[in-house]
């Protein structure tokens, strides 16, 4: 088998059957994206660095961009697109539109991605073992305070007020 | 049923934190950028690049290339340029380019990453392949790595077209009397005051969709764009086309930073090549590219002589700029009109001189990053600590020195011009002293000290025209929009704005809401299609108070016309009738209130109105920013350098802003937040790395690195809001500010911790083995 | 390929010889794949040999499948217990992300000399063991695995198939130091160090570097400088200055030769002085 050759590729996504023949080379990423039109995974920098393209298979969070998506044969995947229950936002997606938490949307797939895997982990973090665990996520609009806002209003956590107008 | 029926309360929007109305596509996974179009039949462009910084093309082989499966075309810069249409003139930044220029390279390559080929192919990694395979030689040139190098006349010209490799010859201007403040002096200061080569990187590279139809004869783009009418013009002048035949549509952005203004080179091949194959054709820029050559910023040097009185005063400067503005054309030309005239910044001098030049050299073209004139507050905020160290004094005490007095009713000018209206620079430094307890932190620094740790304190100031007062040549244009209310009693917002994270379809909303009379729910923010929206781009932080006015003005404009064709449906005078909460109605008459799609079905419905009754409920405006005023404030760090390593943690980040009337807080300080994470990025992470030979290091993410939730502190701010000069509109823009200031407060926090080693900096990047330099700890 | 057995990946191996490259986790390979810095031409796909996952006891130390994942290693008990090193190395391997795919054998083969696995099996001692359809098993001492940047003295035809790591003896403290531009990154320069003290005097110390060669290295002359050493400030400081006069780094973007010298001492002094303390117990 070369890595041009076309393979047959099974899997669940977001709780769907998905069945397609596919490139052994193309990632899963572009499986993702390009094959089941799932384009809320993003790929910022195909190398590995910037998280955007994070997905969760089988339980532990992945860079979609460095796995194969021949790889991905019989395992279960969820995409951003998985997160919403029948229409309604998550726990998690309200409490980051709540916070502001992201501003262009780019790096948003990987980082609601790797939160979700991270809470499953561990469902109160400290907000150093947030910004530990989503070290691993660039973003390049917010500062990422928004988002650590977010993930603590998510799990209940207090959120640190740090603004104020001056009277 | 009258005395139940309750008065509608006019909804605030205004000032509130509202929930963005981008959140439930981006936060689902359904958003719409431009790698997410796929259009049937969509073919995939790949560029072969130069590996060479400069060299002349010998040879070109594509005949491998085009053997590959799935490739439909290869173009060589030659060949492709006769797609270019003849009477085209190359693109500048706005405008016209100073110098001649090709899609492709045709003749020699002028940076590591220049064009030099295209194929399209049937999938991106088919066109990945080909393109792999195309054999290029070349003759080296000798690159120009400098600017001294390019001001050096024997390098050979990169541009034929220009001559020489400098873009500005040295131009001087000054201002005051620069000889009575020089001889006044007691000492003059001075310092090599340098800022790096760094670049925008928005998580969304560059990126196009062009779909030519030959039926009609249509090119329709789909883009990512900080002005997609900008991007109309360009491809209109390159393929030949009649504006009416092209339409650009830019759905979601990921970010862009002043980078995506310009209408990229590859951008333009991909329409060229779409209608000469009459297929749809995309290319999306990979990370490798986007870093090595979608453009980089800020490399500057700035030779500062500033005369001092030994008590403080700063009573003028000299400063020499030079400007690295790589190869094609970009911003880096343009830059010395606004920093020479925002230089003096709030300070009150008596005499400024400045010269600019600008150089060509083989690298990435300079393009416009978040305050693109930031030069001017990096090198005169470092100046001014510099200044400090000299003399032995506070900075703290030197700023309030020396920042100009502002009575409300006389106030002060730059000394280049510009009024000072407005600007509360000394309110925000004296409000800093308030937030962050500064002898308690001198006294927790020594403790420190004692153990051999050191903690460093910076501060820095500097005011933004965002727009700035009306007048005085600053200011930005005009901003048009268009509002239309539709049957169904939706408030359409057409606006010229191009969002890509700043939250437009919000904010617009929230203004259009509350003048208007509605709920936020019924506004929607029309955005980036040039067949619906008026010409503009998102830049220089001219959305708040631009489009935020024109939205307050448009909305009151199309208020007013509803309310006077209401008028003959209650039979009421306009000036007594009200729309509140979406419902139209005679003020104090709660009964009489109608929903505004009634209203509008209702007056469409009526026969016989006057003639001067306008039915279409349409409104088209344009804004000319107001009186305006200044954005600004003060910024105040505390780091920690571990001197063993050299590396600095930001302790604490503070913030006093003043942005005017804040339209949504939680937007401003989203802005304030993002600004200055990519100032501590640049100072401790960033740069766009070249050797000595013009060859780019950092085509990665692992060599150029960006601030991860590691390295940026949670950011205090605090917001001055001061009194408007404008009746209506006192919205200033925010977006760049965070960007401009942070470097020197940074560099200064850095500078002061490492007071005890006696250094000096001078230099805007400091990352751990520049640290340890500095402080003489490396053999 | 997707072998289901380790028979058929050495055969495959066997077969395809240069063009094949060995996938574990893929966390380097497919970004230079991505780049086209590698361009194999037949991958042998090591994730569906689950025969090669698990950490177990063996002896007093562990056993680890080449394919076991950097997350479950980051997770595993016994591995805490017996390899304190080690499990104190894996949350600074990259991401959690990668660490989900990563694997601890791929780690080593890539043999990146930045990286902190290889280095932790050289403070550790780790025994590597591979196989090859030709040769069979054979054991490697971490000492002789690695050879140069990126390059083992693996075969073509060979796959590492488990690393053994012995437990330390007891009354030995450990500590991982590095410096890295951001958390996550490779280190610009690390030590993986272990100290061993009785009756007052340190007996054994094992200091492993990360990325001041073109493969990871021992401290040895600074290690034989601690035998017998009363456990202080001095001796720390002393075996720092020894290590970092018995290596000569290189270059890069981020670190010039004098600045990995410089912090090389740092880094050795902070982690004896780490290790020591936590000999008692402490942190």
């Amino acid at each position: 088998m070369t890595l041009g050759e076309a393979v047959d590729v099974a899997l669940t996504v977001n709780g769907s059957r998905r069945e397609a023949q596919v490139e052994a080379r193309r990632t899963l990423a572009d499986f993702l994206r390009e094959d089941l039109g799932l384009t809320g995974t993003h790929l910022g920098c195909e190398h590995g660095v910037c998280g955007a393209c994070t997905v969760i298979l089988d339980g532990e969070p992945v860079r979609s961009c460095l796995m194969f998506a021949v790889q991905a044969r019989d395992a279960t995947v969820t995409t951003i697109e998985g997160l919403a229950v029948e229409g309604v936002m998550n726990n998690l997606q309200e409490a980051m539109r709540e916070s502001h938490g992201f501003q262009c949307g780019f790096c948003t797939p990987g980082f609601l991605m790797q939160i979700t895997a991270m809470l499953a982990d561990n469902p109160n973090p400290t907000e150093a073992e947030i910004r530990d665990t989503l070290s691993g996520n660039i973003c390049r609009c917010t500062g990422y305070e928004s988002i650590l806002n977010g993930v603590l209003r998510a799990i209940g956590a207090d959120v640190p007020g740090s603004h104020q107008s001056v009277p | 049923m009258e005395a139940t029926a309750s008065q509608p309360i006019a909804q605030r929007f205004i000032g509130e934190s509202v929930k963005r109305s981008e959140d439930p596509r981006i936060l689902t996974g359904a958003g719409n950028y431009v790698d997410d179009v796929q259009l049937p039949g969509m073919l995939h462009a790949c560029f072969t690049r130069s590996p060479m910084a400069h060299a002349r093309i010998t040879s070109i082989d594509i005949s491998a290339a085009l053997e590959q499966p799935g490739v439909v075309a290869v173009f060589t810069g030659p060949q492709l340029q006769e797609l270019v249409d003849p009477e085209a003139v190359s693109p500048g930044f706005f405008g016209p380019a100073p110098f001649k220029y090709t899609v492709l390279a045709t003749d020699k390559v002028r940076l590591v990453g220049d064009l030099v080929a295209v194929v399209v192919a049937d999938s991106r990694y088919r066109a990945e392949d080909a393109a792999a395979l195309i054999e290029v030689d070349y003759e080296d040139l000798g690159p120009i790595a400098s600017a001294e190098a390019a001001f050096d006349s024997s390098g050979t010209p990169i541009f034929e077209d220009l001559g020489s490799n400098v873009l500005t010859q040295p131009t001087k201007s000054s201002f005051g009397d620069v000889e009575a403040a020089f001889a006044a002096a007691d000492r003059v200061v001075t310092a090599r005051i340098r800022q790096h080569r760094h670049q925008n990187v928005p998580m969304e590279c560059r990126g196009v969709v062009a779909d030519f139809d030959p039926g009609t004869g249509e090119l329709m783009v789909h883009g990512s764009n900080q002005g997609p009418g900008l991007a109309k013009m360009v491809m209109v002048a390159q393929l030949g086309l009649e504006p009416d035949k092209v339409r650009v549509v830019c759905g979601d952005i990921g970010g862009s930073f002043g980078l995506k203004i310009g209408t990229s080179r590859e951008e333009i091949a991909t329409a060229l090549l779409s209608k000469h194959l009459g297929r749809p054709v995309k290319w999306i820029e990979d990370r490798n590219e986007h870093l090595m050559a979608s453009g980089h910023a800020r490399e500057e040097t700035l030779d500062v002589e500033a005369a001092v009185t030994d008590q403080g005063d700063i009573l003028g400067f000299k400063v020499k700029m030079v400007v690295d503005t790589g190869a094609y054309p970009g911003m880096g030309g343009m830059l010395g009109g606004i920093v020479q005239a925002m230089f003096p910044g709030p300070y009150s001098l008596k005499g400024f001189e400045f010269e600019f030049s600008a150089a060509v050299t083989n690298k990435a073209s300079y393009v416009a990053y978040r305050g693109p004139w930031a030069a001017e507050t990096f090198t005169r905020e470092v100046t001014v600590d510099l200044i400090a160290a000299e003399l032995g004094l506070d900075p703290l005490e030197v700023r309030r020195r020396n920042i100009a007095f502002q009575p409300a009713d006389n106030p002060a000018s730059m000394l280049t011009g510009r009024s000072l209206a407005s600007c509360t620079a000394r309110e925000s430094l004296e409000h800093m002293t308030k937030v962050v307890d500064i002898p308690a932190f001198r006294a927790r620094q020594a403790a420190a000290r004692a153990e051999g740790r050191y903690l460093g304190l910076g501060l820095a100031t500097y005011i933004e025209a965002a727009p700035g007062p009306r007048g005085g040549g600053g200011g930005l244009g005009n901003e048009a929009m268009r509002m239309a209310l539709d049957e169904d009693g939706t408030l359409l917002v057409f606006t010229a704005q191009m969002p890509h994270g700043q939250s437009h379809e919000t904010t617009l909303a929230q203004v259009a809401a509350e003048e208007f009379g509605v709920p936020f729910e019924s506004v929607r923010v029309v955005a980036g299609d040039t067949d619906r929206v008026p010409f503009g781009f998102t830049g220089g932080s001219r959305s708040a108070t631009m489009a935020g006015g024109a939205s307050l003005h448009t909305a009151r404009a199309l208020r007013q016309k509803v309310l006077e064709a209401s008028a003959h449906l209650f039979e009421a005078d306009p000036a007594d009738l009200e729309i509140v909460a979406g419902q139209v109605g005679v003020r104090g008459v709660p009964v009489s209130a109608r929903p505004l799609a009634q209203v509008v079905a209702e007056i469409r419905g009526t026969d016989g109105l006057p003639e001067e009754v306008d039915t279409s409920f349409e409104v088209t405006n344009a804004y000319d920013g107001g009186e305006g005023g200044w954005s600004g404030g003060t910024h105040l760090a505390i780091v920690e350098v571990d001197v063993e390593t050299g590396l600095v943690e930001v302790e604490r980040y503070v913030v006093v802003e003043d942005c005017g009337k804040l339209i949504n807080p939680a937007v401003v300080e989203g802005q304030v937040r993002g600004g200055v994470a990519q100032g501590i990025g640049a100072v401790l992470l960033e740069r766009s790395a070249y050797d000595e030979n013009a060859q780019f290091l950092a085509g990665t993410f692992m060599d150029y690195l960006l601030p991860t939730a590691m390295n940026v502190p949670r950011i205090e701010i605090h917001h001055l809001e001061t009194v408007p000069l404008d009746p209506d509109v006192n919205f200033r823009g925010v977006g760049e500010g965070g960007m401009i200031i942070a470097p020197p407060t940074l560099v200064n926090a850095i500078a002061d911790a490492l007071s005890p080693f006696g250094v000096r900096i001078e230099e805007q990047h400091l990352p751990p083995l520049r640290i340890l330099e500095l402080i003489g700890a490396l053999d | 390929m997707l072998p289901t057995s380790l028979e058929e990946a050495l055969s495959a191996l066997a077969e395809y010889g240069s063009e094949a490259k060995v996938l574990a986790g893929g966390q380097s390979l497919i970004p230079l794949m991505s780049l086209r810095l590698a361009q194999p031409g037949v991958l042998v796909d090591l994730n569906g040999l689950g025969a090669l996952s698990g950490i177990e006891a063996n002896g007093s130390g562990v056993r680890i499948g080449a394919m076991t994942r950097h997350r479950a290693a980051e997770r595993s008990e016994v591995l805490a217990e017996r390899v304190p090193l080690m499990a104190e190395a894996m949350p600074l391997i990259g991401h959690a992300a990668i660490r989900s795919r990563g694997t601890i054998g791929g780690s080593l083969s890539h043999a990146d000399p930045a990286a902190e696995l290889p280095a932790v099996a050289l403070a550790t001692e780790a025994t590597l063991i591979a196989r090859s359809l030709r040769g069979g098993e054979r054991t490697i001492p971490a000492s002789e695995f690695f050879e140069g940047y990126f390059t083992t003295v693996l075969a073509e035809d060979e796959i590492l198939c488990a690393v053994e790591v012995p437990a330390a003896p007891p009354s030995t403290g450990f500590c991982v130091t590095e410096v890295a531009r951001r958390h996550g990154d490779f280190a610009l320069v690390g030590v993986t160090a272990a100290v061993t003290i009785d009756q007052g005097l340190v007996t054994r110390a094992r200091i492993a570097l990360i990325n001041v060669a073109e493969r990871p290295v021992r401290a040895e002359q600074a290690e034989a400088a601690l035998v017998g050493a009363k456990p202080e400030a001095a001796a720390w400081a002393e075996a720092a200055a020894v290590a970092s006069s018995e290596i000569d780094p290189s270059g890069d973007l981020h670190a010039t030769p004098a600045y990995r010298r410089k912090v090389a001492r740092v880094c050795v002094k902070r982690a004896l002085e780490t290790a020591a303390r936590r000999v008692g117990g402490g942190r």
